[in-house]
């Protein structure tokens, strides 16, 4: 068991921050990354809160509707509206923590206050792509229902698309970025450089 | 010296994953990854009958006495993070013998991992809703993940072990 040192005390390092860290998250942190959240994407589309908590986001498309014999004249589709509660608003803030996790669990943690610093802004700057790319999908997934030009192709592309920003890559994007950034933790974990020593028959030990 | 490209591995695993997840959304698959929950639920409501607890299942929905019920659907089998998993064991640079132990142990392990949290979501539920959402969504699917990643840990580790003695015997 003295092989796999480092795996089992970075796993139960791990597994200890990720609880006091997503629990310090879900009972301080998550009001405030809300705000910051909503204040850096309201400027590149317009959202509403409630009082509820939840959010109704603005996206502008550029969509023409066909005529149909409930309308008679096309029309020009500039935006999507729609709500967001407050409980998906809330996928887009908790990879952050789990970063600092994955980082205060790594070896030599002394060391790497810059990449500590470094993530945390990478985070969250891909916690708002993710929110963004959320808000796009959706949206063109919509009008394209509207527009009537959605086909199966499409709807598996834009099924695909929010599973990815949804499920997959808030949860798997903490610990790439941390990989990224500790090389130690990098070269640990994907053994690179790992050098064995050999017995050679016949040779001297020294 | 064992040294595989972090950028080859980069693409590989990206790679794979996308296909895998691509995929997991088609109908037909979706139709097995169902299946596949229901067998999952199966096991935890056996094992949770098995140590004197009281539950009833229906199909992948998992019920106490007290009328709490919860539903393993796609995401909460571990089939994403096995995906992982698999994307990761794949783009490593091991011989295929290595690949294939790497795969069927780290799923097994996984999915073992995913039916205790199964099982501890369903008694939290019972408890307290709000901390079944955090426990559910957030804290549980952050270890399932710290957990693959140190499961590929250790097998790149006892993977990178023949590679280096073939290249350090040269």
């Amino acid at each position: 068991m003295q092989a796999f040192e480092p795996q089992t005390r970075f796993l139960v390092r791990g597994s200890a921050l990720l609880i006091a860290l997503l629990t310090l998250w879900w009972f301080v942190l998550l009001g405030p990354m809300l705000y910051l959240l909503k204040g850096a994407a309201g400027v590149l589309l317009p959202i509403e809160d409630h009082p509820s908590g939840d959010w109704t986001l603005r996206v502008p498309v550029d969509v023409t509707l066909h005529r149909t014999p409930r309308q008679p004249l096309p029309q020009q589709l500039r935006s999507i509206e729609f709500d967001m509660p407050r409980s998906d608003a809330v996928t887009f803030t908790f990879s952050i923590p789990v970063y600092w996790a994955i980082m205060l669990a790594a070896p030599g943690v002394r060391r790497k206050r810059s990449p500590l610093l470094l993530g945390t802004a990478a985070m969250a700057a891909i916690e708002l792509v993710l929110f963004l790319g959320f808000a796009h999908i959706t949206a063109a997934d919509a009008a394209a229902q509207l527009a009537g030009t959605e086909y199966a192709a499409d709807k598996w592309i834009y099924r695909v698309g929010v599973y990815l920003v949804v499920s997959v890559l808030p949860y798997a994007a903490p610990f790439v970025v941390a990989l990224w950034l500790d090389r130690e933790l990098r070269e640990e974990v994907l053994s690179l450089g790992r050098r064995v020593e050999v017995p050679v028959q016949g040779g001297n030990r020294r | 010296m064992f040294s595989p490209s972090p950028f080859r591995f980069v693409l590989i695993f990206g790679g794979c994953m996308l296909f895998a997840f691509g995929a997991l959304l088609t109908p037909a698959v979706q139709s097995l990854d169902a299946r596949f929950s229901s067998v999952l639920v199966q096991l935890s409501h056996g094992l949770i009958l098995a140590c004197g607890g009281h539950a009833t299942r229906d199909a992948a929905i998992l019920r106490a006495p007290g009328g709490f019920g919860v539903e393993m659907r796609d995401g909460c089998n571990a089939v994403n993070v096995t995906i992982l998993l698999w994307s990761a064991v794949l783009a490593f640079p091991a011989p295929w013998k290595m690949k294939a132990l790497g795969l069927a142990a780290g799923s097994v392990i996984i999915q073992a991992l995913n039916v205790v949290r199964f099982i501890s979501l369903f008694y939290v539920g019972q408890y307290s809703i709000p901390w079944f959402e955090f426990a559910h969504a957030y804290l549980w699917e952050s270890l399932l993940v710290l957990d693959t990643m140190v499961v590929f840990w250790v097998w790149a580790q006892r993977a990178a072990r023949p590679a280096a003695t073939a290249h350090a015997g040269v």
